[in-house]
């Protein structure tokens, strides 16, 4: 890019004056002397899909919901040699090797191995930083001299990756842009100086590039099909048909615009034990231990401003496994009294095989505690502390000892058919939103609900229940579910018995003689 | 005794010994304000302070479910859910089920304009652990309302039941079996309620402040 070009281009300089036309120098020179050298490793896992789903030597695929189909994704060596390959509807490759094993695509799992392999990258150095696309990048500068040169350092790294069963594609640049890139462009680079980046770049293909597939048709349409084409076009026509970003990338890449990166920290974990010097049954005394245990979380979190959602015991035997015992509670909670009372519910009924040598408490992913401030008392009463807990508080409690499954709240739901008007919803999470059921005026619905229909006895066509029921009202028709499986056609009634009860009785309009019992009006 | 000790002081003393509840005075309703309006005018008239006792342990012996035994709370229940206890900084009450023997069908809870989003349902395994839940929930005070289904209660459970309800500022429901009307109870008030063709017969066995007393067609 010549100063003419600038020049004849000053016009859009003037309309578009945030974008970066003119090229950036280097470097100021005032900064130079202060801007330690810095040097990005590229960790790229093109087959992380496949790895995450686990190891094995056998044929295997993992497949992606593409426009409704399941497409392969990803083959496994094994599966490739038998011919299958990614692009694949998942019947063909199944066709071709009907042992294969299929795998349905999980993120959430990609996620997880990314995080673990980034918790053990945090030994090589302290700036390891997540940029999308299965791309770890780290910042090797400072650890050069520890690892005994960049040489060292790299085979470590290519075998530990190696061991942990990931095929990795390496890459050293001095910026991580160009890092990912030749990573990505399956160059086995290493680049220490920043005046070697633009020869090195210039042959990659667009492949490299993380842009959208438009981006890079129009640009093969254009004949351009590497960085080197796109690095010789002009500047202000290449960032207004494709946007400044894509510029603000490229002048990134060959260090011409500083390239900012957040590093990332594992979350941080508490755990401690307690050892004693000979086992020990007294459950007073565990419990007196599993205290002291809580409150070093306690201190531990408050120090932090964290709080977390899950603790673990263990409780160590000389002869049989350890005991495990979680506790759970709805929102992240750093007071050792808290958790203390959850243990004490959960201890009672906990069966220890063997007297305990050690107990360990671990704590589970730690979460910045949010306070909420209360609000200002106007009234001036100075009511005494009639609030022992929240219902959150109250619903882990019983969770704790009853189930979490027995322990929930109901919401309605907009639908016409009774039994499926309403569900169960978990206190433990968030809030629900209730549907309005909107019934006619008049229309009454019983209070008590039979989990099923019960088939009523019949005498002489009318039905029975503690004697010859009398119908009040009704019929009221309730029909259709076509879309699903339950649907119906059942007339309802409000019928009295003899004792007064008032019930909701129903006859299939199938079967004009079967009555059914659906509830009490209570 | 007590006489003596009211006369000793002035009459404000006075009053408040009177307003005491385990002070028997007849008819005279002294703490009219303090009860939950049933939502039943008949039945109110019957209750001392005008309605049901918060903070204290309702029985409500039936002979079967289903003969109107809920139809009698609502009204009640609704109104708690509804109250808007916010202003004095605490969450607006929740209404708790301990142990129901069918299910609480929630639109029919909705017309008769309970607060679905305050209920919580706790279904037990035992009957240890329901009276377990149903005292944590009274005395967490959290709850405006409980109400139970207990296979048995004898008589050390309802009175820790009631101390609970007094310490949580709750009002517990326990539905029993008529079978049991003639047992001992600590609860502060005892309904039975009988249901035949001819109407429903609702019966104050015991109240606390109030009087026996037996009323037709309250629903």
């Amino acid at each position: 890019m010549s100063t003419a070009r600038n020049h004849r281009s000053s016009k859009g300089l003037l309309r578009q004056r945030s974008l970066p036309l003119a090229e950036p120098t280097a470097a100021p020179k005032f900064v130079t002397a202060t801007v330690p050298k810095r040097l990005w490793f590229c960790v790229y896992l093109p087959s992380l899909p496949l790895e995450a789903c686990g190891t094995g030597d056998e044929a295997r695929v993992v497949v992606e919901e593409q426009k409704g189909i399941h497409r392969v994704l990803l083959a496994s060596p094994a599966a490739e040699a038998a011919g299958v390959m990614p692009g694949q509807s998942a019947n063909a490759a199944l066709a071709l090797l009907p042992t294969l094993r299929v795998e349905e695509r999980n993120r959430l799992t990609e996620q997880q191995v990314l995080e673990q392999l980034a918790t053990w990258l945090e030994q090589f150095t302290s700036v390891v930083c997540f940029a999308g696309g299965n791309i770890l990048l780290l910042e090797i500068a400072g650890s050069l001299r520890l690892y005994g040169g960049l040489l060292c350092l790299r085979q470590k790294l290519a075998a530990g990756l190696e061991e942990q069963g990931f095929s990795a594609l390496l890459a050293i640049a001095p910026t991580p842009l160009a890092a990912t890139w030749l990573a990505r462009g399956r160059r086995r680079a290493c680049i220490r100086e920043p005046v070697n980046l633009g020869s090195a770049l210039r042959s990659l293909p667009l492949s490299c590039f993380d842009w959208p597939d438009t981006v890079c048709k129009s640009l093969a349409g254009m004949g351009i099909r590497s960085v080197g084409d796109c690095l010789r076009l002009p500047r202000d026509g290449f960032a207004r048909r494709f946007g400044p970003q894509r510029l603000i990338e490229l002048d990134r890449a060959l260090g011409r615009l500083p390239d900012p990166r957040t590093s990332w920290r594992a979350p941080e974990r508490f755990c401690a034990d307690h050892e004693m010097t000979e086992e020990q049954s007294d459950r007073e005394l565990l419990l007196v231990i599993c205290r002291e245990l809580l409150l070093s979380l306690e201190r531990f979190l408050l120090t932090r401003q964290l709080g977390t959602q899950r603790v673990l015991f263990s409780f160590f035997h000389l002869r049989s496994p350890a005991t495990q015992l979680t506790l759970g509670c709805a929102e992240p909670e750093r007071s050792a009294d808290h958790w203390f009372d959850l243990l004490r519910i959960r201890f009672e009924q906990l069966t220890l095989p063997e007297p305990v040598i050690a107990v360990r408490l671990r704590g589970g992913h730690s979460q910045a505690l949010c306070a909420e401030s209360g609000r200002l008392r106007f009234d001036g009463k100075t009511r005494e502390q009639k609030l022992r807990y929240s219902m959150a508080q109250l619903a882990e409690r019983l969770a704790a000892r009853v189930g979490n499954q027995s322990v929930s709240g109901v919401t309605t739901i907009a639908e016409h058919r009774p039994q499926l008007a309403w569900r169960w919803h978990s206190l433990l999470g968030g809030g629900v939103d209730t549907a309005t059921l909107l019934l006619r005026q008049g229309l009454q619905r019983p209070l008590w609900m039979l989990p099923e229909p019960a088939l009523l006895a019949a005498e002489h066509g009318c039905p029975l229940h503690r004697g010859r029921l009398t119908l009040l009202e009704g019929p009221e028709r309730l029909e259709t579910g076509w879309w699903d499986e339950d649907g119906i056609a059942r007339d309802y009634f409000t019928a009295v018995n003899p004792h007064g009860m008032r019930l909701w009785v129903f006859r299939n309009r199938s079967r004009e003689l079967t009555w059914y019992l659906h509830g009490f009006f209570g | 005794m007590l006489g003596v000790y009211a006369m000793q002081r002035d009459s404000t003393s006075l009053d408040k010994l009177l307003e005491n509840p385990r002070v028997w005075r007849g008819h005279n309703p002294v703490h009219a304000s303090t009860g939950l309006a049933s939502g039943y005018e008949a039945l109110d008239r019957h209750l001392p302070g005008g309605g049901w006792p918060r903070c204290a342990l309702t029985e409500i012996l039936i002979e079967q479910y289903g003969i109107g035994e809920l139809r009698l709370l609502m009204p009640a229940l609704a109104q708690l859910s509804a109250e808007d206890s916010s202003a004095d900084f605490l969450e607006p009450g929740w209404i708790a089920w301990v142990a129901p023997p069918f299910q609480p069908y929630p639109p029919a809870l909705q017309q008769w304009g309970v607060d679905l989003s305050r209920m919580l349902i706790v279904r037990p395994k035992n009957d240890s652990e329901m009276l377990w839940s149903a005292e944590q929930a009274l005395a967490s005070g959290t709850c405006a309302a409980v109400l139970l289904w207990p296979e048995a209660l004898d008589d050390q459970a309802g009175r820790r039941l009631q101390l609970a309800a007094e310490k949580g500022g709750s009002w517990a429901i326990a539905f029993r079996p008529a079978a049991v009307r003639n047992e001992a109870s600590a609860a502060a008030l005892r309904i039975e309620l009988q249901s035949s063709a001819a109407g429903t017969r609702l019966s104050i066995l015991k109240s606390r402040g109030g009087r026996p007393a037996v009323l037709h067609d309250v629903l």
